[in-house]
């Protein structure tokens, strides 16, 4: 697709967005401010980012699921307000900060239940995107993106395929940083494109540089087209993850480090900003400006969050979120 | 009333619901034209079509999946496995993601999902066809449990199941659904899962918890113990685990005195371990002797024709039951 000169300000200012939203996170860990194991998307910004735009881009209602490290696109679906709060897990977050930001589900704001045991999220997606089908809702669809890792669970073939069968309108996107935890690829996978696995189920599929944040979001805009088609298909998008799995995860015990040299070349802000300088679309004080102006915001935001107070125990405790109704029960 | 039995009770119930609620779908192996693997579907197919009586790929972990997704989506799907056994491919979502829908939207929405579980043996079919659940999932709240017996009671529960907001597990005697009774079908209510203890034999001197394929086995026992001795065996039918009608169970026995639980499922670990804590707590003061255990050895079950060595028999609840009258 051709992009404006607003939709490339636009984003660049996603994956500032992004980034510093990652920088927040790292800070509030390391700054002993928030508790918990936390999974920025540092170095995958390209792929928040794009999804982000492309949600916004697309002319069809999407309902989305969102993954561990993808907090950015979760908070944009939810507010940020309360998704940060809930992250921190605070009252004030957007399920009161009870389930917490990688267990939270807010259908009003169609974002559908993602789960904290890696692999199921896609067929309970898959049977939500059918449920948009069989209810005849059309110009709907859901977007699914998860990581290489879950790739190994049987329950993402399983997802595919009965998505495949029943034609419904679905896009699988994979994530692939290298990376599961702390496995590299070649252990997870003796292949290298994992999409191949979406082709398998009878989908169409592609891979995409992951990096490169346009190719991410005409990649989506396109998947998402055919998932509205009732042609449900996969993306891989490529990427590099930079830190741990979280927050504190020392890597470097068992990962090949030699992935750090040269890593600005893959750095999806250093290499957006050079296209739009080549395209003579921004310059280094719009740039700078953009950081400033995101910094101010999240650390605002952030703040805001950290102040509000905890959920009392009668607020975890309540059986009435357990059960809808309590009769016979406690049991 | 009408005769029929545990299998024809459930395909009436099926169709009495899915008469009235269009949102009520059917997931499973062989659930669409063959009508499902034990009959249970008879006849929906040809009237509901493949939208709502939908054949599965052999992928349990995926349809119960799927399931908890168009549950998400408004629809109060029916997840059928062939066996119990087969649900702990559906495990991660029954105990992980339905029972846990709610509480993860702090109470914004339920998960009308049922997922049944034809449990028990009786079909001489070893140790992966045969097994007893209801422990493998009483541990997860979030969850209910229904577990009715007699046909006319599979009929009532299981329409109360789907129709219950939150997630059920369903759970009846696969090898008792041959079973006949007399079934009043005129009947429409739906019964409440809280309070469902129902006092099958009244008596004075012993209370006996139990269900299943094991409940006829007690009643048979208790008999031949009133014959022989002239005590009175009082015997209760759960019909629901969870939540679970103590109130029924502690009148009974602030008059017997004495408790028993016996189920198929075995003993270490089973759900009568549970009631028999329940029983402790709630009727200490009214206990003239502990609360006695019979359940399945804790062994694998045999295949074939040592099915029964493993199960308890009128035999030995009638042993157990001597033992407590002393």
């Amino acid at each position: 697709m051709k992009f404006t000169k607003d939709q490339m300000l636009k984003l660049y200012e996603e994956l500032v967005h992004v980034r510093t939203m990652n920088d927040k996170i790292v800070e509030f860990i390391f700054g002993g401010r928030i508790a918990g194991a936390i999974h920025p998307s540092l170095g995958q910004e390209a792929i928040v980012a794009g999804l982000m735009f492309a949600y916004e881009n697309t002319p069809y209602e999407v309902w989305r699921t969102g993954t561990h490290r993808q907090q950015a696109a979760m908070a944009r679906t939810v507010g940020l307000d309360g998704f940060l709060a809930e992250l921190m897990n605070r009252a004030t977050g957007t399920v009161h900060g009870i389930a917490g930001e990688y267990h939270l589900v807010k259908l009003d704001k169609k974002l559908l239940p993602h789960s904290g045991v890696l692999g199921v999220t896609p067929p309970t997606a898959t049977g939500f995107a059918w449920s948009l089908k069989l209810g005849g809702k059309t110009n709907a669809v859901v977007s699914c993106p998860f990581g290489d890792g879950m790739m190994s669970e049987g329950y993402v073939y399983e997802a595919m395929n009965i998505a495949s069968i029943h034609k419904v309108p679905i896009l699988f996107i994979i994530e692939n940083n290298g990376m599961a935890m702390s496995t590299p690829l070649e252990w997870e996978s003796p292949i290298e494109d994992l999409y191949l696995r979406g082709i398998s189920a009878g989908m169409k599929g592609s891979s995409i540089d992951g990096n490169d944040v346009e190719a991410v979001v005409e990649a989506t805009l396109e998947g998402l087209d055919q998932a509205a088609k009732y042609n449900p298909n996969v993306i891989e998008m490529k990427t590099i993850r930079w830190g741990g799995h979280f927050v504190g995860d020392k890597q470097e015990v068992y990962r090949d480090m030699s992935f750090q040299e040269g890593l600005e070349k893959h750095d999806p802000v250093i290499r957006y900003e050079q296209t739009l300088l080549e395209r003579g679309v921004a310059n280094e004080d719009h740039f700078a400006k953009v950081k400033a102006e995101q910094r101010k915001l999240l650390d605002a935001a952030f703040e805001k969050a950290v102040e509000a107070p905890f959920p009392k125990k009668e607020d975890f405790l309540n059986p009435n979120i357990v059960y809808t109704n309590t009769d016979g029960l406690p049991l | 009333m009408a005769e029929m039995t545990g299998t024809k009770a459930f395909n009436v119930a099926m169709k009495e619901l899915m008469e009235k609620d269009d949102k009520i779908l059917v997931l499973g192996e062989g659930v669409g034209r063959k009508g499902g693997t034990w009959g249970y579907f008879a006849d929906l197919w040809t009237t509901y079509g493949n939208s709502r009586m939908i054949d599965t790929p052999i992928a349990e972990a995926g349809f119960s999946c799927v399931g908890n997704g168009l549950a998400y989506g408004g629809y109060r799907p029916v997840i059928e496995y062939m066996f119990a056994d087969f649900s702990s491919l559906g495990f991660d979502a029954i105990v992980n993601q339905a029972a846990k829908a709610r509480y993860n939207s702090n109470g914004e929405l339920s998960l009308p999902i049922t997922f049944i579980m034809p449990n028990s043996g009786g079909g001489k079919s070893g140790n992966q066809h045969s097994q007893s659940v209801e422990a493998w999932y009483s541990n997860a709240p979030g969850l209910k449990i229904v577990t009715p017996t007699t046909p006319g009671d599979v009929r009532r529960f299981l329409k109360a199941a789907i129709l219950d907001d939150d997630p059920v597990v369903f759970m009846h005697a696969r090898g008792m659904m041959f079973m006949s009774e007399e079934v009043d079908e005129t009947d429409m209510s739906i019964p409440s899962l809280a309070n469902a203890g129902k006092i099958v034999t009244e008596g004075k001197d012993l209370t006996i918890v139990s269900w299943h394929r094991m409940l006829p086995r007690c009643l048979e026992a208790a008999a031949e113990v009133t014959k022989e001795t002239g005590k009175t065996i009082e015997v209760i039918d759960p019909r629901v685990l969870l939540p679970f009608d103590i109130d029924t169970v502690v009148k009974s026995v602030a008059k017997t005195g004495k408790a028993m639980v016996v189920h198929e499922a075995p003993a270490r670990g089973g759900f009568g371990m549970q009631v028999s804590a329940m029983i402790g707590e709630n009727c200490l003061k009214d206990l003239k002797a502990p609360v006695k255990r019979i359940g399945g050895y804790n062994t694998s079950i045999p295949f074939g024709v040592g099915e029964e060595y493993a199960y308890p028999q009128v035999e030995d609840i009638k042993v157990g039951i001597m033992e407590l009258l002393k």
